[in-house]
């Protein structure tokens, strides 16, 4: 029994995503357990997937939907209807634009989705306060007998229990022992028939659903509680509360009975009216009979299509189709793909033409567990679809820097660990704030006015102290595994002729006050700064055996070429390089001059920015927008990945010379490279992977920013690394908050699934597909769309569940509003 | 088969990204170990299935292969089944034999 309970648990929390703590945030599709669904089909409570119409209807208004691009909804939906005139009255027109009509009246009778407003239940309450209390990873007091689970930490406290009636408390000494059979009894007591428990289980799943996804990624990683645990302590709660309060039957859930049929006359009736065909009832049946294919439910997933369309169409027709330069470059630059290095590559290309720059996912393709010097801590800096298996540190330079670093962080660490100690134990934060409060006031007015000061204090007092090292590679990944990682790299980006000096640079957000600083580091690197495996795979592709055997598989890298790590930060846009003293004399220069180049760039992008960053101007001296880093009254330190809405691969001369306005993920590739399109199905199978999470959580935060999204910053709590409350209690918020997505009321990021576009063999893209599981959901199941096409020279295709099709996207738009 | 014990082998092929799940089941039903092989590749009832990927393990099929004394099997093999209802994934279960027993139980 107790088997099959937990298999039953299991399958009811299917459609549950982990969600990972807060200091490493991995972006995740909130609604990615139902990828193996139809994206139309999806209904979670208390979400939308698509937004209302009325925000549709206003882009209508406004042009950000023309009719063309409805057009090429419709006929995405209803391919019949591509060519099939109609005959209305008179006047003979195609299906699609009687549809057209209908979706772009401006006095519809459709409805909108709608959010089903949310009952307050004790039992989420309760259940709040006490998981929070257990998994708190730095409690002023430990929970008794935490290490016997929660449930039965639970257990022993429910009787002490002051939100639960008297009578409840007293039935509480007599739940069961083990949690299974605490839900098995839950059920039996509540009289939840066998076929109903499913349902049950789901709801009760439902009611915090940030909590309970916390707990799954939990139960994987670390092992203290499980979706088990969690729901012994909710039915058992709900038990307790009926019993006590006289009732004994849980009603099953039921969903609200959704009416998606309306009257297809009066809908005909007002498309008649409004072309202006007449209204007879032969005119009226005949329309009627069109409208049916495209019932009301399906309006606001068209309106959606058509709102990507639009932008995908003003993405792909100025993309380019040129040859790349024969002239050897002086430098390249290999950033992540990240939309934001979309903005530092541009204007290192525009300053200098013989710069060439590269998109490759951030953590370049070395996957490994990372601990500074002597540190007992690590960090996963991989992409959240692999496992560590790698684990690297640091070895000085110099055994006596190595000495003084390590006699400096010790102290350090003595200096917090105090300080924190003094503020949390029981008594000693009156005492503390009696001794230390006058600095400490002192600062914090220094960190208010003056925060670019505060921030040189604090570094020089608390940061970790530099040591010249270099990591440890060679120890962790034999000859073997660096080849093949070094060669997967170079041919996943169609690098295959070297600069003297090549710059990796990875990505960071520097940010003061922010429980979400990890959200603005690099996804590819789980949610850390990128310097780490720009370092590891600069030390790598420097290596004179790995060269050697690259060489043998005809990857020939110079031996007058070096490979430099660096990193982006995108609040300040500078670019800071790593591991200098291994930097050979005969290319100091040339870092240098990319040091000035990389410096006027930076200013020319921050300006940039600072066009929509809240609060900021393009006229503001540069290094006042750049205080946003170390201001810690600053919500809006950057926007982030904000409007991301697509990801090209292919060669930079596609997009060389256009201003992507750093919403587009870029992944260079050269199919020469790649004859057998191994490297393409990497491509697609993993960075497009990480993408479309980030993607949907943007797009799924923007739609429901009070349930998928994190709300407000400004009343968040932090449970220490876990995540945040929105107040004292409640549910462990999911998703990017507000500040993160808009401002104010308005809303910034523009909600579109990802849109895939690539420039390789088709059938290469095809045969991909029909192996991958996760490649056929995402695009067979409408989460993200694929465009492609065979060369620079051939038309775009558009991917479908049963193949390639003539793409809307190689139409040109025409004044008049009709397709070409 | 002289010498050797008779046991209930179990063998779960599925998603990666599935089998936490499983193998909890698996630790719950008593069994005192799995084999797990990632990146199985193969052709199946939602068609071909790639082998490993370089950067992907999560989206990957893994094998997750258990011995256990047949009085221990079928409850193990219900539950699996009630979990692999509705999803995608598959179980072959078989008698297999072992040279120590005590390691199984």
């Amino acid at each position: 029994m107790s088997l099959k309970t937990r298999a039953d648990i299991a399958r009811a929390a299917r459609g549950i995503v982990p969600q990972w703590p807060l200091n490493s945030f991995i972006a995740v599709n909130p609604l990615g357990g139902y990828e193996s669904t139809d994206f139309e089909s999806v209904q979670v409570p208390g979400a939308v997937t698509t937004r209302p119409l009325t925000a549709y209807r206003a882009d209508i208004d406004s042009g950000r939907i023309t009719p063309e691009d409805l057009l090429a909804a419709v006929h995405e939906r209803i391919p019949e209807f591509r060519s099939r005139p109609v005959r209305v009255g008179s006047a003979t027109i195609s299906a699609a634009e009687l549809l057209v009509a209908e979706l772009t009246d401006p006095t519809p009778t459709t409805v909108s989705p709608t959010t089903p407003s949310e009952q307050h239940d004790l039992v989420d309450d309760i259940t709040s306060k006490w998981v929070a209390a257990f998994l708190d990873p730095d409690p002023l007091w430990r929970i008794p007998r935490r290490r016997d689970g929660f449930y039965a930490a639970w257990r022993h406290l429910a009787t002490h229990d002051p939100d639960l009636p008297w009578a409840a408390r007293r039935a509480a000494r007599r739940l069961p022992a083990r949690p299974e059979d605490a839900v098995a009894s839950a059920m039996t007591g509540l009289e939840v028939p066998a076929r109903d428990e499913d349902s049950i289980l789901r709801r009760e799943l439902a009611g915090l659903p940030g909590w309970a996804a916390h707990i799954k990624w939990r139960s994987e990683h670390v092992g203290d509680v499980d979706l088990v645990d969690y729901l012994a302590v909710r039915l058992s709660l709900r038990m307790l509360l009926a019993h006590s309060s006289g009732s004994a039957a849980l009603s099953t859930y039921e969903e609200a009975a959704t009416d998606g049929r309306r009257d297809l006359w009066p809908r005909a009736v007002r498309v008649a009216e409004r072309l202006g065909v007449g209204t007879d009832s032969q005119t009226v049946a005949i329309i009627g009979r069109v409208l049916a294919f495209h019932p009301h439910r399906d309006h606001p997933y068209t309106l959606q299509r058509a709102y990507e369309v639009h932008y995908a169409r003003t993405l792909v027709l100025p993309l380019g189709n040129s040859e790349p330069a024969d002239l050897l470059p002086h430098l390249q630059l290999v950033a992540c793909i990240d939309p934001r290095s979309e903005g530092i590559r541009r204007h290192l290309e525009r300053l200098d033409p013989r710069i060439e720059t590269f998109g490759f996912a951030g953590f370049f393709g070395v996957p490994v567990r990372f601990s500074t010097y002597n540190s007992p801590s690590s960090i996963d800096s991989l992409p959240a679809l692999l496992s560590a298996h790698h684990h690297i540190t640091e070895v000085p330079q110099d055994a006596g820097d190595a000495a003084s670093y390590t006699k400096r962080l010790r102290t350090r660490q003595a200096f917090a660990a105090g300080i924190h100690t003094g503020e949390s134990t029981t008594v000693s934060p009156f005492a503390f704030a009696e001794a230390t409060g006058w600095l400490f006031g002192a600062a914090t007015a220094l960190r208010t006015f003056a925060p670019t000061t505060a921030a040189k204090w604090i570094a020089a007092l608390t940061s970790r102290p530099s040591l010249e090292s270099s990591v440890t590679v060679v120890e962790a990944f034999s000859l073997q595994e660096r080849v093949r990682l070094a060669e997967a790299s170079l041919r996943m980006m169609g690098l295959c002729r070297f600069a003297p000096l090549v710059v990796l640079a990875g990505h960071g957000s520097t940010s003061a006050n922010n429980l979400y600083k990890s959200a603005l580091d690099c996804g590819a690197c789980g949610g850390n700064r990128g310097d780490v495996n720009a370092r590891a795979a600069a030390t790598i592709l420097n290596d004179p055996d790995v060269r050697a055997l690259l060489s043998e598989k005809e990857l020939n890298i110079p031996v007058d070429t070096f490979f430099l790590a660096a990193e982006h930060d995108t609040v300040t846009d500078r670019i800071s390089t790593f591991d200098t003293h291994l930097i050979p004399e005969t290319h100091r220069k040339l870092v240098d001059d990319f040091d000035r180049l990389q410096g006027a760039a930076s200013d020319a992008l921050i300006r940039e920015r600072a066009q929509s960053l809240p609060g900021a101007s393009p006229w503001h001296a540069t290094k006042k927008t750049r205080r946003r880093a170390d201001d810690w009254a600053e919500v809006y330190p950057e926007w982030g990945l904000v409007g991301n809405a697509a990801f090209i691969i292919g060669p930079r001369e596609l997009t060389r010379a256009l201003d992507l306005e750093r919403r587009v993920f870029l992944h260079s590739y050269r199919p020469e490279l790649d004859p057998k399109g191994a490297a393409l199905e990497t491509i697609l199978t993993a960075p497009v992977v990480v993408a479309q999470w980030i993607n949907h959580q943007y797009y799924f935060s923007a739609l429901n920013p009070e349930t998928l999204g994190a709300g407000t910053k400004t009343t968040h709590n932090a449970i220490g690394t876990l995540g945040v409350l929105s107040g004292q209690r409640g549910d462990l918020r999911r998703g990017l908050p507000w500040q993160s997505l808009g401002v104010g009321d308005r809303l910034v990021h523009e909600p579109m699934r990802l849109a895939v576009i690539v420039q390789a063999p088709l059938n290469h893209i095809i045969e991909i597909i029909g192996r991958n599981t996760v490649l056929q959901n995402l695009f067979n199941n409408n989460w993200i769309s694929l465009t492609a096409r065979e060369d620079a020279s051939s038309p775009w295709y558009l991917y479908g569940r049963y193949g390639w099709s003539s793409s809307h996207l190689n139409t040109t738009p025409t004044s008049e509003g009709t397709p070409s | 088969m002289t010498g050797l014990t008779k046991m209930t082998r179990v063998e779960v092929v599925i998603s990666n990204r599935d089998a936490p799940p499983v193998r909890e089941l698996i630790v719950s039903a008593g069994a005192t170990g799995y084999t797990a092989v990632s990146g199985v590749s193969g052709l199946g009832h939602h068609g071909a299935h790639s082998g490993a990927l370089l950067f992907n393990e999560y989206d990957t099929l893994t094998m997750l292969i258990t011995v256990l004394p047949p009085e221990n099997a079928p409850a193990l093999i219900d539950a699996i089944r009630v979990l692999l209802d509705g999803q995608s994934g598959v179980m072959f279960v078989g008698e297999t034999y072992v040279s120590r027993p005590e390691y199984f139980q």
